[in-house]
């Protein structure tokens, strides 16, 4: 009982740590690419692994312009991205738009988008974990 | 109270950092699987100052990150739809000593916000420079006063004629706050602040209907997406009893979005000179004047009740 709450503890505390990181790693590294643009209020980052995903849904309102930023740590290779409509369908894909880790779009009606991102798998037998932060912004 | 006990357990747990041992990147992530591999001791001292360290993780996952448009977001639609500013339909910054206990604080600076990011938009400067006093109380009452510090106040006076720079400074603000209040453990708080904001930003688009153009009222029916972001946000959070009463009560909000119908369609994207791609087709919404007006009285009685 006494281990596991000094486990608990530790891993919290970790787990603390490593949000401090990635929130250090966002403001160094990330909001400067959404300069010109509103940001989004919700702040979104984790550590990732290779072959990890992460997955947003998010309303795009129609009459605004907007950027999507994926930033992540250069230890996880190229992070690819893409956006889907709520049925699924893929809109894009930034393996197929010069792999930027930013798009800017508009959306002409009002609608749901899902952004999936993908951590590229390695072969590398040792396993870097890095910070990936979403970043959303708008302007009218 | 309940921030004050948080604060007060932060000493243990930093006091724990000498028998750190255990690591897991994956701590916050949804969706990991156990991992059974073998297990490499890390410490936070081995992580580089970005967060990027070995790996005692082998098991990948899908970590799933909830959002939603921003009060900035809501005000914005509102003017460019051609509605007029109503300083009526604001909650009193004079109020703000009213609320004394954290979550009525959370909740009632989600309502600022969207107060602050209304005027702002409208440039009602003064008005929003009032705003941002009572957001700067009710922060330090929440223990996160840093996200308006006198530097950002300073900001503030210095860029009181100037729309964009305060936008900035708006959204800065609550993107920080969000950011302290996830990072300080306080999530149902951020998710008071986020279903609030909206719920404000809600309230000041649907009042004086009788006058609003028909491009709002569609924009209003819209909003029926917004609102399963917001439902979808707030429930991934711990669901503490103030959370669950204010999303219950949001429950009406929903009921009454029932009677707007929306028609998916197909997207396409196409790619404009400048490099920027415009994402078409997608859904539209069919609402009558009944349905806004009986949206506008759910948000009405939610709204008063979190203002009280």
């Amino acid at each position: 009982m006494k281990h596991s709450i000094i486990l608990i503890l530790a891993f919290g505390l970790f787990a603390t740590a490593a949000d401090a990181q990635c929130r250090s790693f966002t403001k160094k590294n990330c909001l400067s690419s959404l300069d010109g643009y509103i940001q989004n209020d919700n702040y979104n980052s984790a550590i990732l692994i290779p072959g990890d995903e992460a997955e947003l849904m998010l309303t795009f309102l129609a009459g605004q312009d907007y950027r999507l930023v994926i930033c992540s740590h250069p230890v996880l290779g190229e992070v690819g991205y893409e956006i889907n409509d709520s049925r699924g369908k893929r809109l894009f894909d930034s393996s197929k738009n010069d792999g930027s880790n930013y798009v800017d779009f508009k959306v002409e009606t009002t609608q749901q988008l899902q952004i999936h991102v993908q951590v590229p798998e390695t072969k590398s037998a040792i396993l870097h974990e890095g910070c990936v932060t979403v970043l959303v912004g708008s302007k009218s | 109270m309940r921030f004050k006990q948080r604060i007060q357990a932060l000493p243990i747990l930093f006091g724990m950092v000498g028998f750190l041992f255990a690591g897991c990147g994956g701590g916050e992530a949804e969706d990991a699987s156990q991992d059974q591999g073998e297990q490499k001791e890390l410490t936070v001292d081995e992580m580089d100052p970005d967060g990027m360290a070995e790996s005692s993780r082998q098991n990948t996952l899908t970590k799933i990150f909830h959002a939603a448009p921003s009060p900035m977001e809501t005000a914005s639609l509102i003017q460019r739809s051609g509605a007029s500013f109503h300083a009526d339909a604001l909650n009193g910054s004079d109020r703000a000593s009213n609320y004394t206990t954290s979550d009525a604080q959370a909740i009632n600076l989600g309502i600022y916000g969207a107060d602050l990011s209304y005027a702002t938009i409208f440039e009602e400067n003064s008005t929003s420079l009032e705003y941002l006093q009572a957001i700067k109380s009710l922060s330090a009452e929440l223990g996160v006063s840093d996200v308006l510090s006198d530097d950002v106040m300073a900001e503030v006076e210095a860029n009181r004629n100037n729309r964009d720079a305060l936008i900035d400074i708006v959204s800065d603000t609550f993107y920080a706050l969000n950011e302290q209040l996830k990072f300080n453990g306080q999530e149902d708080l951020a998710g008071l602040v986020v279903a609030s904001g909206w719920i404000e930003g809600m309230y000041l688009a649907t009042r004086h209907l009788d006058e609003a153009p028909e491009e709002l009222k569609n924009r209003i029916a819209e909003q029926k997406l917004v609102l399963n972001d917001v439902m979808r946000l707030c429930s991934s959070y711990e669901q503490t009893p103030a959370l669950t009463n204010l999303l219950t009560s949001m429950e009406s909000i929903t009921t009454a979005y029932d009677a707007i119908t929306m028609t998916e369609g197909d997207g396409v994207t196409t790619r404009e000179e400048s490099g920027s791609f415009v994402i078409g087709g997608g859904p539209t919404f069919t609402a009558n004047d009944d349905a806004i007006a009986a949206i506008a009285t759910a948000v009405e009685a939610v709204r008063n009740g979190c203002v009280q």
